[in-house]
């Protein structure tokens, strides 16, 4: 029985971290856009030797 | 170059869209190159406004912009006919304050960019730093189609920034109010989901024991699990799933009954036996059922909100007025916000600028053309004295009004206040759902009630089997239906090219049985497009022409001239309205003019030139229909009726006579295109209008679906529920097709889930609906359903796409 009570503990422990990672997430926007980070991370910068800057 | 180019063929039923030569692809948009292409080194454009930002693009050797997306360029066609001051109100520090955010020496805004659709746009709004030292980082975001800049106001102004995002073919779409912050709502509703998937997943870790061991477990072990599911639950009762509960009780308390209340029940009553069964000991609860329902019914809900996403549909006239105009007393002008005006000022408006008050010309003459009130196109003359009505738009040359009445007092602003545009459109979906609603919850109770009249006087299993139906009964399946559905359907229609306002429009659009269409912008499109036909002319003589042509205001000369200014200098012009214009180009006389006669095809406009008093010659012009709209109405026509209403005159009415026979009516006002919409549903029709102008607004408004026609994504598109692209129409009947399709597999959810619902009313009435066959019919039957409406919505889109 004190096995299980303490798996339990140790379980919500970790589940309740995960819960309040999400919730963190959330709260800072991480879900305001879905489409375009998904992107954005397979776009590369131009190539120095192409790009021009004035 | 500018030798017969056979365009659209006259005739409405052959083939509308015949190009002679096969046309070249412009190397910027992809369009086909039909009309003046513009040839360079680099390659063929459709249009100079391709050209120069394909120019922009590479010298600042961002030319991957090209090769990331598939053909990622947005045709610069219309971007010559944009009035170039039209960023000027940004140089308003007042104006422009509004829209920015400031920090110290940098600002940042956040502007709509409509015309961004691809990874190579996303790319290259974030590559914005490259082109002015001034701009400091971009980032864009493809789902609100919006631009957010940090720069340094010191050194690129607010207008200079818009202008270079104008330059890239990313034209801002600027609306009196800047766009407001991401809603909340959307956030919640995560959050809601996971609270609910958090607690649905731990649940099911203290439940399944339960259902592995076959027999109730070690008592001391069933009352921890038993409180550890309460504890786990309770978010999701108090936080998840309370939208339920206010919206039940407040539809209660309305004396209505909406879906929402059987369901708030069922969650209720599966809680509250939940709590019972573990509080007396008499059994395991069915608290991983509870968190399980809440979890699908939220992810229905998440497909709801995709409206959210969309473009802003929403527009008050403002949208359509200037920002701000150069106004004042006496020769004080300086430019102000057009609220601030007041009776007797003085304004100057230059032309494309749109008169935003009721206002009296100060000037000895001018010109203002009412295409966005009347979808007239043909500029009207005006003298001294003349009252002009909120809306004009000034061609031709600049013009000094005097303020009659206030922006918000004109005739446009009335219009606008018709209760047409206030009164919110029913849904069919919710008047369906609502009566399903009402008759589900009297049924479920009736069930419930003639459970319990079969146990009795076993008063605790009576007791058990009518919480037992009442759990069972939980319309979890019907709410997921529709929104998965419809909100599958409007992303696929979105990436086709048509964009509804919400979910709900797509099942409006599959009852829709009338089609009635505006002319002007929507059958045709508008005379910068239009193809000009002339066979005698030599290249130089034809520049001639087109160099006087570009000095009128007239649509005919205007379609003449092209988009384009051509090189030459013109001096001594005389136009006289109604008969046409003369000049001096390059030294040579040159007259363009109406012919005596009309012209013998009605949807062919001519006009005759003559060259230091030679032999007259014609010029034909055809205003262009939408290509391959004849065959598309022809479909339309063959299971709805369509209707024709224009706000111009019926000098093209023979051409669309056999494609609406007598269902056409020409000169039609605002108010009457609103009382022929009106008339129409009288008969019991199902209408959508489809239009494109403020003209429009009102009957859009009225429609049972308004769809607004926009060929120019950084065009304002009146209030609707849908926006179609321009080339996209003719797709129209693939989309309904589509939304039918819609209709249909809802219909077959409904079917579906009704048979599981039986199937759960036996085992309920028999009093052995246990926990385990709750949580095992209950996902099942939500997992169903989302597969059948998500599937059946996404196989066989080809036609909807292609």
């Amino acid at each position: 029985m004190s096995v299980i009570v303490l798996l339990i503990v140790a379980g919500g422990v970790v589940a309740a971290a995960f819960l309040a990672a999400f919730v963190w997430a959330v709260r800072t926007g991480q879900f305001d856009d879905t489409v375009t980070p998904p992107i954005r991370i397979l776009l590369e910068d131009p190539h120095p030797k192409d790009a021009v800057n004035d | 170059m500018h030798a017969a180019v056979p365009v659209s063929s006259l005739s409405l039923s052959a083939p509308v869209f015949e190009p002679a030569i096969a046309a070249a692809v412009c190397r910027h948009c992809g369009d086909a190159c039909l009309d003046r292409p513009v040839v360079t080194e680099a390659g063929t454009f459709c249009c100079a406004g391709c050209e120069s930002v394909f120019g922009l693009i590479a010298e600042h050797g961002l030319s991957a912009f090209y090769t990331c997306d598939i053909n990622p360029g947005v045709s610069q066609r219309a971007a010559s006919t944009r009035d170039p001051q039209r960023f000027a109100a940004f140089d308003d520090p007042a104006v422009a304050a509004r829209f920015m955010v400031s920090r110290g020496d940098r600002a940042e805004v956040t502007l709509p960019v409509p015309a961004m659709h691809c990874a190579s746009c996303l790319w290259l709004l974030e590559q914005l730093w490259r082109f002015h030292p001034g701009i400091l980082r971009s980032e864009a975001s493809l789902l609100r189609r919006t631009v957010s800049v940090e720069f340094r106001p010191e050194a690129i102004s607010l207008r200079q920034l818009a202008e270079q995002l104008a330059a890239l073919g990313y034209e801002p779409v600027v609306d009196q109010e800047p766009p407001g912050r991401t809603p909340l709502a959307r956030r919640h509703l995560y959050l809601r989901i996971g609270f609910a998937g958090f607690a649905f997943g731990n649940v099911m870790l203290f439940s399944i024991p339960r259902y592995v061991n076959g027999a109730p477990l070690d008592p001391e072990f069933q009352t921890l699990f038993g409180w550890l599911n309460i504890a786990f639950s309770l978010p999701v009762l108090g936080f998840s799933a309370w939208p339920y509960f206010t919206s039940a009780w407040s539809a209660l308390r309305a004396r209505a009954i909406t879906l929402d209340v059987p369901i708030a029940l069922g969650l209720a009553v599966l809680f509250g036996r939940s709590l019972v069964e573990v509080v007396t000991r008499t059994g395991e609860g069915f608290f991983d059922s509870f968190a399980g329902l809440v979890f699908f019914l939220l992810i229905g809900k998440l497909f709801q909100q995709k409206a959210f996403d969309a473009l802003s549909f929403d527009r008050t006239m403002k949208s359509f007025l200037p920002l701000s105009v150069r106004a004042g007393r006496g020769d004080d002008l300086r430019v102000t916000p057009i609220h601030e005006l007041r009776p007797g000022d003085e304004m100057v408006l230059r032309p494309g600028e749109v008169v935003p008050a009721d206002a009296v010309l100060v000037d000895a003459s001018g010109a203002v053309d009412f295409a966005f009130v009347t979808g007239e196109q043909d500029p009207v003359n005006i003298e001294r004295g003349s009252y002009i009505q909120a809306g004009g738009r000034v061609a031709g040359r600049a013009i000094r009004l005097t303020v009659a009445r206030a922006v918000s007092t004109s005739r446009l602003a009335e219009l606008w206040s018709h209760p047409v545009f206030s009164t919110p459109k029913p849904h069919w979906l919710t008047g369906l759902l609502t009566a399903f609603g009402r008759w589900f919850t009297f049924s479920a109770i009736a069930l419930a009630a003639l459970g319990a009249a079969l146990w009795w006087p076993d008063g605790r299993k009576a007791a058990e089997v009518a919480t037992a139906v009442l759990i069972i009964a939980c319309p979890c399946a019907f709410t997921l239906a529709a929104p998965i559905t419809l909100g599958t359907a409007m992303g696929v229609l979105g990436r086709a090219g048509f964009f509804l306002k919400n979910p709900e429009t797509a099942l409006d659009l599959s009852r829709v049985d009338e089609l009635v269409f505006d002319k002007t912008g929507t059958l045709t499109l508008g005379a910068a497009t239009a193809a000009v036909r002339h066979d005698e002319f030599t290249d130089e003589e034809w520049r001639w022409v087109r160099r006087l042509a570009a000095e009128s205001v007239h649509p005919v000369s205007r379609a003449i001239a092209g988009a384009e200014t051509p090189a030459g200098t013109v001096s001594d012009v005389d136009e006289i309205p109604g008969i046409g214009i003369e000049g001096l180009v390059d030294g040579h006389r040159v007259r363009l003019g109406k012919p005596a006669t009309p012209a013998s095809s009605a949807a062919e406009l001519t006009a005759w030139a003559t060259i230091d008093g030679g032999e007259p010659r014609l010029i034909r012009v055809e205003p262009a229909d939408r290509p391959g709209i004849g065959d598309v109405v022809a479909s339309l026509a063959k299971e709805r009726a369509v209707q024709l209403l224009s706000g111009d005159r019926d000098a093209s009415a023979a051409s669309w006579r056999r494609l609406f026979g007598d269902r056409m009516q020409f000169n039609q006002a605002p108010e009457d295109k609103l009382a022929t919409i009106r008339a129409t549903q009288q008969t019991g029709r199902r209408v959508a209008m489809i239009g494109d102008g403020l003209n429009d607004a009102a009957a859009l408004a009225a429609a049972d679906v308004g769809i607004a026609v926009s060929d120019d994504t950084a065009c304002l598109v009146p209030a609707c529920d849908a926006v179609i692209r321009g080339d996209r129409l003719t797709r129209l009947p693939a989309f309904l097709d589509y939304a039918v399709r819609g209709r249909r597999v809802i219909v077959l959810c409904f079917t579906v889930s009704l048979i599981y619902n039986a199937l759960g009313l036996g085992l309920a009435l028999a009093g052995r609906l246990t926990p385990l066959a709750t949580a095992i019919l209950m996902p099942i039957s939500s997992l169903t359903i989302v597969g059948l409406s998500a599937g059946l919505m996404r196989t066989r889109i080809g036609r909807v796409l292609a």
